[in-house]
């Protein structure tokens, strides 16, 4: 089955991703880390806009998940 | 990007004498957290400080508002969160939700050039959800009654479509509450573990969730591999029963009156941050659901294979498992007074459905204290292999069918923008709106009769807007 031999390579290929980065210096320095600090620069930054967005799409789309637990916690769908 | 030795000379034995100062003095002052926390709660120009290594709470609050075009399902959501954060990176969350949904919602049959009537059982007198005949377009009728039933209590309601017109049960009207919790902390070389449950009640549907993290940070805290497990148990109590899938619809109440769904999944995290600009994450999931997943409520009509008129209709039917699976990969881009996010996600399950959605959002601080920020997000599906718009009298059944549109191959366009002003440096003010569309095949090639002048794509219109607030304190 085709999407899931892509699946599985893509999960292959993060798994080498993260063992490769872990052996080598990839990112910056602690002192480089300024514009990591900026509260807007976090993976989701305003947590309840990104909870109504998955629970819109949840709700009229049939995927979900991905940034998270794909499941909705609700019958909406 | 590694520095050559040569270069370390002075500057980086500088840089360093300077960092390892700053980790000693962290760690002294860590010894009497009130100081830690006069100290780190403001930075060298005197504005407050939220981080790392500082306690300090942070309460979130917004209000959704959700509207569909065509005088559809309208929603109104409050939510609030509230995030305690200990200076040693444990973290308490606790969340709560409402949600009032009403409207009307397509009943997944199709239209026809003729009057349909359609008929489903009534709710009680004193239910909170009643539909009464003055609401919703819809009569009560009388039903023969059952062995033992008093005539008068043998009710139904029905509700009438017009020619050309998508079929919609306008009595949909639902309410939700929804209560979170989680914890999560360091651990020994565990940077991060946790855990946390929820609970949602809707008056026909339950929910309960349970999860549990894992994370671990390296190579100077650029890296970050989680796992998340998560379980979900569902209790489905429609009003008036659950159906037999693909049994003809009905007014009469029917005698299964629950059935649940169990989930389990996990998802597979890495975090890195690239360069001083660049953040990427990179998450596999996998999810497996056991149980009732039909829509209890929703028909597919049988049409006439030579006029296209529909002849009967039936109740739909859905797989009782699905595996899904996702890959999702974000990206963030810090540059100057903007912030990129560039998203993707690549999904498949064992439906048949797969999908793409990319989402793109570009932040713009502007002067003193206000941000912009516009946003795109495309999505494209194929079907589920048991889609369909109708099904086909002279036809077997199949074991499986359903016409919900969510189901069908289409795409959607979402844009928006959102604007933010920062009140002080502990609190934010947001507001921002979103446009939804659904675009689909309204004449598919194996329209029937009538059915190649109607549209049979029931895709959705939606305005989205938010209005929230966050505020830090120590």
């Amino acid at each position: 089955m085709k999407p899931l031999r892509i699946i599985h390579g893509a999960l292959i290929a993060l798994v080498a991703a993260a063992a490769c980065s872990s052996c080598t210096a990839v990112g910056p320095r602690p002192w480089e880390k300024d514009l990591m600090a900026r509260p807007e620069m976090q993976l989701v930054p305003y947590p309840l806009q990104t909870a109504a967005d998955e629970h819109v799409y949840f709700s009229k789309e049939a995927s979900s998940g991905g940034r998270g637990f794909a499941g909705g916690g609700c019958g909406c769908n | 990007m590694q520095l050559k030795k040569r270069k370390a000379g002075r500057v980086g034995r500088a840089i360093s004498a300077i960092s390892a100062t700053l980790l000693i003095a962290t760690a002294a002052s860590c010894e009497n957290s009130a100081v830690a926390q006069d100290f780190y709660g403001l930075d060298k120009a005197g504005r407050d400080n939220f981080g790392p290594g500082i306690a300090y709470t942070e309460f979130d609050g917004a209000l959704l508002i959700y509207q569909e075009a065509g005088g559809r399902v309208q929603a109104i959501e409050p939510t609030a969160n509230l995030a305690i954060h200990g200076a040693r990176g444990q973290q308490l969350t606790l969340g709560a939700v409402a949600d009032a949904v009403s409207g009307a919602t397509p009943n997944g049959a199709v239209p026809s050039d003729r009057t349909q009537t359609f008929v489903t059982p009534l709710k009680p007198q004193g239910s909170s959800t009643t539909v009464t005949s003055a609401s919703g377009g819809s009569t009560v009728i009388q039903l023969p009654p059952t062995p033992g039933q008093v005539a008068s209590a043998a009710l139904g309601r029905q509700y009438t479509t017009a020619a050309n017109t998508l079929p919609m049960d306008k009595g949909f009207r639902d309410h939700r509450a929804a209560l979170t919790a989680g914890w999560s902390q360091p651990l020994g070389w565990i940077s991060e573990i946790g855990g946390g449950g929820g609970f949602s009640r809707e008056e026909d549907y339950q929910s309960i969730t349970a999860n549990v993290r894992a994370a671990k940070n390296f190579n100077s805290d650029n890296t970050t591999i989680s796992l998340d497990l998560n379980g979900e148990f569902d209790s489905s109590f429609p009003f008036g029963g659950v159906p037999t899938g693909l049994s003809a619809m009905n007014a009469q109440f029917k005698p299964v009156t629950t059935r649940h769904k169990t989930q389990l999944g996990f998802v597979l995290g890495l975090t890195e941050v690239m360069t001083r600009n660049w953040l990427m994450a990179l998450n596999y999931s996998y999810d497996s659901q056991k149980g009732y997943q039909t829509d209890p409520y929703r028909v597919i009509s049988v049409v006439d294979p030579v006029s296209g008129e529909p002849t009967s209709t039936l109740y739909e039917n859905r797989p009782e498992r699905r595996k899904t699976q996702s890959l999702f990969w974000d990206n963030k881009l810090a540059f100057g007074p903007t912030v990129t996010e560039l998203s993707y996600r690549y999904f498949t399950d064992d439906w048949g459905i797969s999908s793409h959605t990319v989402e793109a959002s570009e932040r713009i601080n502007l002067a003193k204290a206000w941000y912009v920020e516009p946003n795109v997000r495309f999505y494209h599906q194929n079907a589920a292999n048991f889609y369909r718009a109708f099904l086909v009298s002279n036809a077997a059944l199949p074991a499986f069918a359903s016409s919900d549109t969510r189901l069908s191959r289409f795409d959607a366009i979402t844009y928006g923008a959102k604007i933010g002003f920062r009140v002080s440096g502990r609190s934010e003010l947001y507001v921002r709106a979103d446009y939804y569309t659904q675009s689909g095949d309204g004449h598919p090639a194996n329209a029937i009769g009538q059915l190649r002048r109607q549209d049979l794509f029931a895709g959705t219109k939606a305005a989205i807007v938010q209005v929230g607030y966050q505020w830090k304190f120590h």
